[in-house]
């Protein structure tokens, strides 16, 4: 019999950082396998996180595969897994299968610049390359940040982020005015239009709320970008993660499978329907 | 491997399968028929087609994943988690129509590819389908010739039955029929050549007796792709009352769901189960943020339909859908499939 697919491995929860506090809560987990073994992914991919007895939810992975000690998740609070995530500590033991999905294809990036634009928990699997073609800097262009929450409190990775701007172009923004914000005050979208990147050789990846995604897409757009140039990645309901239990799909394709990655080129041709 | 078995001999050769647990279509309480364990004085193949399809046994409405428990020792506590795969069991299903077969025949597909299944194949490689081919339609709504199938169609079957009257005509088509076939080897006759000819003359009188049908099936999935933004699917969707025992009675359809069950909370002990779900219920697609690709009636009937049609057409060359016509015939508003397809086709072309 082959390695059963929907089996958890245990892991313990080695780190907890809370990026976010209040009714949208978000903590950053670190977490390594009780039995030593690690996992080989790529940027962009998902795991399937347990908490026994609540049940499973699919999370990206927002570490770089370049760290090997632990495997990160940064998760919003919000359903019945997500609340259960949050009430745990250092040293409890959820399960964790997978990696699954394509990932994003930066090994054809080398030399290219790369935009990372994200809205609220979308940063977390931007994350994961953003730190991975940092850690490889020189085989990259220039490196921009592009992020965005609802208010300075949602920011995730807010000290990692002002930190980045020492190495790279971050531009932050919240949708509405607050005493002391220095930086853009409105949408995601509008920022990426105020900030106005250039196409030349960019490749622009992005990943919020779905509201969010398609309107960065359409100032990408008005930018000149064209469709194969801009990646972002997809969010669906999912139980199993492998394309058999029906719920994320988009047309024929599963986005555990098949996705979540997508470029703009590939997206546009499948059923507006995520 | 051709045999004939006449028909007072087929308990002989149900009594010599004794190391497999053995199902026939059986009157339920409710007079519906159904797929149940015999005892061994009600073996009879006289039925039209189960309510249920057979799919249950493969791919159970509810089936256990794994165990997971929490043991305290002084102050170390100690999660553990148990694969439960299904039981060693042979199993064999007699009875079943060809359509419900093919329909085991796609599921392979889905439990298969990049991916396997282990609960699922389990259940699959220990089940042997005796099928039985339809001299009569067993619904009015049957439709099988219009999506590739047949009365006598042979995809997923172990073994073909032809009824001939006073006996079947027996074809093995796998080595697990064949398995079973020697099995019960003295109840057997060879066929004569004449026997073989009536077979075929009964096969091709239950073709003709296919009354309705879906034209040009093929044509579909392309029409569905250019109908996806068109208002039919709301005029379409408007009686439906979201039940979804149009998915739930399919034999092809594949769509679950998985959760977690407490036996404990304190200590923790408790099951994770695989269970059916339907594409027809609003929070099958709902993400925990209330964002929902799917939120209207209109949606998931076209998702029902564009994936039988459609995402199953492009992904395995195969329609996901063999024809049962049960969720016509037990849909309790009445919505047809064939109809609505025929719509999107005037509709799209």
């Amino acid at each position: 019999m082959e390695h059963n697919l929907y089996l958890p491995k245990l892991a313990e929860i080695t780190g907890i950082k809370e990026e976010v506090a209040g009714a949208r809560a978000i903590k950053t987990f670190r977490t390594a396998f009780t039995n030593g073994t690690r996992l080989e992914y790529r940027c962009g991919q998902c795991a399937m996180l347990s908490v026994f007895g609540k049940g499973e939810a699919m999370i990206s992975i927002s570490s770089s595969p370049l760290v090997k000690d632990y495997l990160q998740f940064s998760i919003l609070k919000m359903g019945r897994v997500t609340t259960a995530l949050h009430e745990l500590e250092v040293g409890d033991i959820i399960g964790i299968r997978g990696p699954y999905g394509n990932g994003f294809p930066i090994e054809n990036w080398k030399g290219k610049n790369i935009i990372f634009i994200g809205g609220g928990i979308g940063l977390a699997p931007i994350w994961s390359v953003l730190q991975t073609t940092l850690l490889q800097k020189n085989e990259y262009g220039e490196l921009t940040l592009i992020y965005g929450a609802r208010t300075s409190n949602d920011l995730v990775f807010r000290q990692e982020c002002e930190d980045l701007k020492r190495k790279m172009s971050v531009f932050l923004s919240i949708d509405v005015a607050e005493p002391g914000w220095n930086e853009f005050v409105g949408f995601v979208p509008q920022n990426v239009l105020d900030k106005k990147p250039s196409p030349s050789n960019t490749v622009a990846i992005t990943c919020g709320p779905p509201i969010m995604i398609k309107f960065v897409i359409k100032a990408l757009k008005d930018l000149h970008f064209e469709d194969g140039q801009i990646y972002t990645t997809v969010e669906n309901k999912m139980k199993c993660g492998i394309g058999k239990c029906g719920r994320c799909n988009i047309g024929p394709h599963y986005v555990c499978k098949d996705g979540p990655v997508y470029s703009w080129a590939e997206l546009k041709n499948l059923p507006q329907e995520y | 491997m051709e045999k004939i078995l006449s028909k007072k001999a087929l308990p002989q050769w149900v009594k010599t399968l004794t190391s497999y647990k053995v199902y026939f279509p059986k009157k339920d309480k409710d007079e519906r028929w159904n797929y149940a364990e015999i005892d061994h004085e009600d073996i009879n193949l006289a039925f039209l087609n189960t309510t249920l399809p057979p799919k249950k046994l493969l791919f159970p409405q509810k089936e256990l994943f794994l165990e997971f428990a929490k043991t305290a020792d002084g102050d170390q506590e100690t999660l553990e988690v148990k694969e439960i795969l299904p039981d060693e069991q042979p199993v064999v299903i007699f009875g079943v129509r060809p359509c419900d077969a093919r329909a085991a025949w796609l599921l392979d597909k889905v439990f298969a590819g990049e991916f396997t299944d282990p609960y699922y194949w389990k259940r699959r490689n220990q089940t042997t389908l005796v099928g039985l081919a339809c001299d009569t339609p067993p619904w009015e709504n049957c439709f099988c010739l219009s999506v590739e199938g047949s009365p006598c169609s042979e995809e997923g079957l172990d073994i073909l039955l032809t009824d001939l009257g006073d006996k079947y005509f027996v074809k093995s088509l796998t080595e697990k029929g064949a398995t079973l076939i020697r099995a019960g080897k003295k109840v057997f006759q060879n066929p004569k050549p004449e026997d073989q000819k009536r077979a075929q003359a009964v096969q091709a009188e239950s073709v003709k007796k296919i009354k309705r049908q879906l034209k040009d099936a093929r044509a579909i999935s392309s029409t569905l792709k250019r109908m996806f933004d068109s208002p039919l699917w709301d005029e379409e969707s408007m009686s439906c009352i979201r039940c979804g025992i149009c998915t739930y009675l399919c034999p092809s359809c594949h769509c679950f769901d998985i959760n977690d069950e407490l036996e404990s909370a304190s200590p923790l002990k408790g099951n994770r189960v695989r269970t059916w779900d339907t594409c027809q219920f609003p929070d099958f697609t709902m993400h925990s943020s209330g964002h929902n690709p799917r939120p209207e009636k209109a949606s998931r009937l076209r998702q029902r339909l564009c994936h039988k049609f459609q995402y199953f057409v492009e992904t395995y060359d195969k329609f996901q859908c063999v024809g049962c016509g049960r969720c016509i015939s037990l849909c309790p508003v009445g919505i047809d499939i064939i109809k609505v397809l025929e719509k999107v086709n005037q509709h799209g072309t």
